[in-house]
């Protein structure tokens, strides 16, 4: 006999409780684990998304707060401000590499799209982009659309048929050899095309700007600045600004979580207050035979200690597997666009299960500590004789 | 008596409760020769099971001395009573006391879990336990599958894990048939023939006849 196997013996003598206990543990833990690699995923795709936009600054309507910041990630719709007049002065800004985007949503199939006007042949130059079917545009107006590999696949468009947006049938010239950040999703147009469906006349969302030497980043946003009355945020910012909103979102989904766990530590706490009392006699009978109060706290604290155990590691596993199911069917909006992705999925962070199995291990063992205490101060003759 | 291996000196023992106080014990003096045989009677709420609970260290005298192998319980501290009981003394209850969720051999070992001893040392002497006692082929039975006789012998066994020097007994056969009671008594003849300090609270003649030594107690008094 060992205390451990003694500790098994015992929360598993009413397996009804001890499987309802422990549900407590594994839905805490699971909505935990849930939303931390929901989380999770939410910085890894921000992080890609901002690398796939291949910009080191990214020039917007004055006044742009944090929220188009997240838009221009996603790719989602954003206003439409800034002229063409003031896309030719930013491009004449020496040392740099700027491309205008015109960002709008339609609906195909009754599901939203991203749709982009470009510039063909310097966004090409500008993301290094490949064809993998049919061409790219021909020219700076050809009405017709290319399509990222995703988007392509989604909604079975090929080369050759036609794509509605706002009411324009427009051929499909092409599809993006897949790269891994929001283009795969969206629809590109020539920027004029877009300007003219979306009557967004002269005007462009967003100006992505790649400097040839990052050293003069600093120099750039003021040159930038004094070109243009226009917003200029870098990466670094876009990414710093975007992140603080999703943790923000995070900690708050995070604390709901909590909550439950709260709730599930005082199941535990009941079941080893109802185990103390039940268990009177069997207390006194371990201290006839020599256990020593602290044996009789430790072998308490154990089993709630167990229960976190069992209950966090089947709670890890639960909210893995339900981040990583659920994650493609969560409703696009500006934040948990990201959690689509290009289709890679949620990742399995064994650093995550890890902590929330330890997480879960150490408030059991706390919520053990008073019914444990109990127990243990017990006086052997009081428990023995106990009926 | 210099041979002594239990030894008490004027012990009282009061109970508060919450509106009275009850006396248990009134000066109980009682010395017990290593190795002997005592039975401990009178009538029940008069001292008995206090008077075993308090030599066992279970329970502290309110005044007097105890001594055991001539160690001042008083000057012991919860866990120093502890380590005594799992190694020097073994205790029977009336009502067999065995965990219920544990087989006849676990209860056993359980008992030598508290003494330390290794897991595989602990097998090998629950089972040889067990057949001392005649249970050789119940080792993996669970309490309620086992007759009351069988369930006192396996809590005889578990008394005797630790090889203690006193047995401790509380109406051993008190909730027994007269088989099983037999089978008992004969258990404790042999365990006193190898030597073991064996003191029993009981009603029974034929227990207070086999023993060496019968103590008296009435009102918390040793007469």
């Amino acid at each position: 006999m060992t205390l451990t196997k003694l500790v098994v013996k015992n929360i598993t003598r009413r397996p009804g409780r001890f499987v309802f206990t422990l549900l407590g543990i594994v839905i805490g833990i699971a909505s935990f684990v849930t939303f931390l690699s929901l989380g999770g995923n939410l910085k890894r795709e921000i992080h890609r998304e901002s690398a796939a936009l291949g910009a080191n600054l990214v020039v917007t309507p004055k006044g742009s707060c944090a929220y188009e910041q997240v838009s221009i990630l996603t790719g989602e719709q954003l206003p439409t401000t800034i002229t063409m007049d003031e896309v030719a002065k930013i491009r004449a800004v020496k040392g740099i590499f700027a491309v205008p985007f015109l960002t709008e949503k339609t609906a195909i199939t009754n599901r939203p799209v991203a749709v982009a006007g470009i510039l063909p042949g310097e966004m090409k130059k500008f993301k290094a982009w490949e064809i993998t079917e049919g061409d790219y545009f021909s020219g700076e107006n050809e009405p017709g659309v290319v399509l990222g590999s995703v988007a392509s696949s989604q909604f079975s468009l090929k080369p050759g048929s036609f794509v509605t947006v706002r009411g324009e049938r427009l051929p499909v010239k092409g599809v993006l050899k897949e790269t891994g950040g929001r283009d795969d999703v969206t629809i590109f147009l020539p920027l004029s095309v877009a300007q003219r469906i979306y009557k967004a006349g002269g005007h462009v969302s967003f100006v992505a700007v790649r400097v040839s030497d990052v050293a003069l980043i600093d120099d750039t946003i003021e040159k930038i600045k004094e070109t243009v009355s226009l917003g200029v945020v870098s990466d670094k910012q876009m990414l710093k600004s975007v992140l603080s909103i999703v943790g923000t979102v995070n900690i708050t989904l995070q604390l709901i979580a909590a909550v439950a766990i709260l709730a599930a530590a005082f199941g535990i706490v009941n079941t080893m207050m109802t185990a103390t009392y039940e268990r009177k006699r069997e207390i006194g009978i371990l201290q006839a035979m020599g256990a020593k109060q602290q044996t009789i706290f430790g072998i308490f604290v154990l089993e709630s200690g167990f229960y976190g155990f069992l209950g966090g590691l089947a709670g890890a596993v639960a909210g893995m597997l339900f981040s990583t199911l659920a994650s493609p069917y969560i409703n696009q909006n500006a934040f948990t666009t990201f959690l689509k992705g290009s289709g890679t999925g949620a990742v399995i962070d064994l650093r995550v299960m890890a902590g929330s199995v330890l997480f879960a291990v150490l408030v059991a063992v706390l919520a053990g500590l008073y019914p444990a205490w109990r127990a243990a101060r017990l006086s052997p003759v009081e428990a023995i004789s106990y009926e | 008596m210099n041979n002594s291996i239990i030894k008490t000196r004027d012990i009282t023992k009061v109970y508060n409760g919450s509106s009275v106080q009850t006396q248990a014990l009134r000066g109980a003096s009682i010395d017990l020769p290593r190795g002997s045989f005592t039975a401990i009677v009178g009538p029940s709420g008069h001292g008995k099971s206090t008077l075993m609970h308090i030599i066992g260290g279970l329970d502290r005298p309110t005044e007097g001395t105890v001594f055991i192998n001539e160690q001042e319980l008083s000057r012991m501290d919860n866990a120093g009573l502890a380590k005594l009981r799992s190694e020097r003394i073994g205790f029977v209850f009336q009502f067999f006391n065995l965990l219920q969720n544990l087989t006849a051999a676990e209860n056993v070992e359980t008992a030598m879990l508290f003494a330390k001893v290794p897991e595989k040392e602990q097998g090998k002497r629950a089972r040889a336990l067990l057949e001392a006692v005649g249970l050789a082929d119940k080792a993996d039975a669970k309490p309620g599958q086992l007759s009351g006789g069988q369930q006192q012998r396996v809590a005889i066994a578990r008394a005797l894990a630790n090889d203690p020097d006193i047995l401790l007994m509380d109406e051993p056969t008190g909730n027994l048939d007269s088989a099983a009671e037999a089978g008992v008594l004969e258990l404790l003849r042999s365990l006193h023939q190898k030597g073991k300090t064996l003191v029993v609270v009981t009603h029974n003649a034929e227990i207070a006849r086999k023993a060496e030594q019968v103590i008296t107690i009435r009102d918390g008094r040793v007469l």
